[in-house]
């Protein structure tokens, strides 16, 4: 048995959830996905907790440092060890399955420790006051420590845990990847679906993988300085450039946009892969996978350079020119994102759908992805975003465009979890955990929209004035519903049964 | 009407809602449709399939180039150069942000003139917000430091008392930086 399958076996109540089926011949490729998305819930159980406590502290007007502090652990236990560590789980079940190839030897352990030592030691950070919040809005975590908010041991604690998020996001993930898609063996044994580059949803992976490789580059060397310059190892006046804070904040946020772009470009390429599963006439064809393949790179090219979306305020100090290539490329990727919306719909009007909880998950899914996708466009229109930008309007789209991609990666997951755990799910919650969800989802997410419409600041522990509470209580409500959504998928996966045994109701399973 | 939908939240909020809901109704009635009344397939020709496409993509680049050039005039680069062509009588203003205040060389001003700000910040990054009385933002502007100044004009066009705020999350005490500006009634 492998080490992961008995990690998540000594889990008290997860592990029930998540339990590996060692009898298929298939834990090589189930074991150390299972832990990665067992472990991702309980970050998401973390991060659902801190975010109720958001409001709290602001309704009984708590110190403002405990916002700070639930704000900036949220963000980054949603972001990365929840929302991406569950796409690498998913991700990797789901490649090593089409391409034959195990998900084993030290590539995926380190991607698991580092993501979860990493985040731990970030969270430990912020637990000892490294208030920064989860976008680095440098050089604010050395400010800190001049003007005494922080201590500088937090700071280095925090940037090592960030390293190790980052260098597992930048460079192990997409070489693990890289390594299964060119480089391993094909093994028949393994091979359930098998795929190829010309197939969207494998043509979308390797997308991804080499834009994280890419793009993250500048910032892995930029804050290996930075980090090696407060370890000591490097002198300070040496890493000057570095520290440069528009150095760091353009390589942040080349990072940071196309990180999501390229978990974007996954995610849809998740939806192209498995749509086609559930096709009623059993066709288990999409549409047109011309036109699937064309709508990636079409997200590709436009995506790469819109981040100048994060700066437009900075006028005249961003050129206009930029600014315009920005609005011009962001818009871009809405075209994209409408050929995919012909496609999925083009594919469903044809061929009709089975319908299932876990489709359905993937369907509700893409919803909140294209709702939130409206409203990324639109702040990234240059006039539109002097009003919108450092508002709620923002954290509204950050978090909705998680929360839409989790929630895909969560659909593919249930469909994947009878071939995982050799136990299937039942109708009835599953339907429940699809309907709060998305009723939580939107609600926190039109709540978000319309605070930042009334001009309420993001990232700000002030929220008695002007009348933006409402926006807060609202917040909160459905917050609560997108939790009880959550509990309704864990008495799901709780409550599973055994594929042998016999079924209450007829439920089939789609091979992979 | 063009005002309201360019210079405001809820112009933004209202354009939100004119993608989304066409989108939302027919993408739903559609998975409604083939999933739970007839998911048998659907015998459309190709032929009216690929004009259906045609016309959707061409709808919406459409629609997307209309939204995004009628906003041009909208720009605070487009607006600020207009400005600065047809006004010679502009008031300059230096603002300097530091954790958690404002240096402003100036926080009086008239309704119909036009004022540069002209904006940096001196230690990390900082916002630099206006609100308008009835709370709708005039414009925000990112300050990074080191960076060369931020810059627009803007011409207040009611008498009132506008709050500033910093919108770029600056450390512990970053609900507290804000500061006040008055403009007056002019005076002819
Ligand atoms: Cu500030």
């Amino acid at each position: 048995m492998l080490s992961a399958t008995t990690v998540i076996r000594n889990t008290p109540l997860f592990g029930r959830m998540f339990n590996v089926d060692t009898d298929t011949g298939l834990e090589e490729i189930n074991a150390w996905p299972g832990l990665m998305i067992m472990i991702s819930f309980v970050w998401l159980l973390i991060a659902g907790l801190l975010g109720v406590a958001m409001p709290v502290t602001q309704i009984f007007e708590l110190d403002s440092s405990l916002f700070y502090g639930a704000i900036t652990a949220h963000g980054a236990a949603l972001a990365f060890p929840f929302t991406f560590q569950l796409m690498v789980g998913v991700s990797l079940h789901r490649a090593a399955s089409c391409l034959g190839t195990p998900v084993t030897g030290p590539l995926p352990a380190l991607i698991f420790w580092f993501m979860n030592i990493g985040a731990l030691l970030l969270a430990l950070a912020v637990l000892l006051g490294l208030n920064i919040s989860y976008a680095v809005m440098f050089p604010l975590p050395i400010v800190g420590v001049e003007t005494g908010q922080w201590s500088m041991g937090t700071v280095i604690l925090g940037f090592t845990g960030i390293a190790l998020v980052l260098v597992t996001v930048i460079l192990l993930y997409p070489l693990q990847i890289i390594k299964m898609l060119f480089f391993d063996n094909r093994r028949d044994d393994l091979l359930l679906s098998p795929r190829s580059l010309k197939d969207p949803g494998m043509l979308g992976m390797a997308i991804a993988a080499f834009v994280l490789l890419i793009t993250g580059l500048p910032i892995i060397i930029v804050a290996s300085a930075v980090l090696l310059g407060l370890y000591g190892i490097l002198p300070m006046n040496l890493i000057t450039w570095a520290t440069e804070p528009v150095v760091f904040q353009f390589t942040f946020f080349i990072f940071a946009h196309n990180l999501m772009e390229a978990m974007a470009i996954m995610v849809i390429s998740a939806v192209y892969a498995t749509l086609p599963l559930y096709l009623a006439d059993g066709t288990r064809k999409l549409y047109s996978d011309r036109l699937a393949n064309l709508a990636l790179w079409i997200l590709l090219v436009t995506s790469l350079t819109s981040f100048f979306h994060h700066f437009f305020t900075m006028f005249p100090a961003l050129p206009a020119a930029l600014s315009y290539h920005g609005n011009i490329m962001s818009w871009g990727t809405g075209v994209g994102a409408a050929l995919t919306i012909f496609t999925i719909t083009a594919t469903i009007w044809k061929h009709g759908l089975r319908p299932d909880p876990g489709l359905m998950t993937v369907i509700m899914g893409f919803v909140l992805y294209i709702f939130d996708g409206v409203s990324a466009i639109i702040t990234s229109n240059v006039a539109w975003s002097f009003q919108l930008h450092g508002t709620m309007w923002q954290s509204g789209h950050t978090m909705a465009v998680l929360i839409a991609m989790a929630m895909i990666w969560i659909g593919v997951f249930m469909h994947h979890y009878p071939v995982i755990t050799g136990r299937t799910l039942n109708k009835k919650p599953g339907y429940w955990f699809v309907g709060l969800f998305t009723t939580g989802a939107l609600g926190v997410s039109y709540s978000f929209l319309a605070a930042g419409a009334a001009g309420m600041p993001r990232r700000f522990a002030a929220w008695n004035q002007e009348g933006w509470m409402v926006y807060g209580n609202l917040i909160l409500f459905f917050g609560l519903i997108l939790g009880a959504g959550m509990a309704a998928l864990a008495y799901d996966l709780y409550k599973s049964r055994l594929i042998s045994e016999p079924a209450g109701g007829k439920s089939a399973v789609p091979a992979e | 009407m063009l005002d309201f939908l360019y210079q405001s939240g809820w112009g933004a909020f209202t354009v939100l809602l004119f993608f989304q809901i066409p989108f939302v109704t027919v993408f739903l009635y559609i998975v409604y449709r083939k999933s739970f009344v007839d998911s048998g397939a659907s015998d459309t020709a190709s032929k009216k399939m690929t004009r259906v496409e045609t016309i959707w993509m061409s709808g919406v680049i459409g629609i997307f180039l209309l939204v995004n050039i009628v906003s041009i005039p909208y720009f605070p680069a487009i607006s600020t150069s207009q400005a600065a062509k047809l006004d010679k009588d502009i008031q300059d203003v230096d603002v300097t942000a530091m954790s958690w205040s404002y240096e402003m060389s100036e926080r009086e001003f008239v309704v119909g003139r036009p004022v540069r700000f002209n904006a940096k910040s001196s230690d990390t990054v900082h916002g630099f917000a206006i609100y308008h009385p009835n709370g709708r933002i005039l414009f925000t502007m990112m300050l990074i430091p080191g960076v060369s100044k931020s810059s627009l004009i803007y011409t207040f066009k009611d008498p009132g008392t506008y709050k500033v705020r910093c919108l770029e999350y600056c450390g512990l005490a970053h609900h507290d930086m804000n500061d006040e500006l008055v403009v007056t009634a002019s005076s002819n």
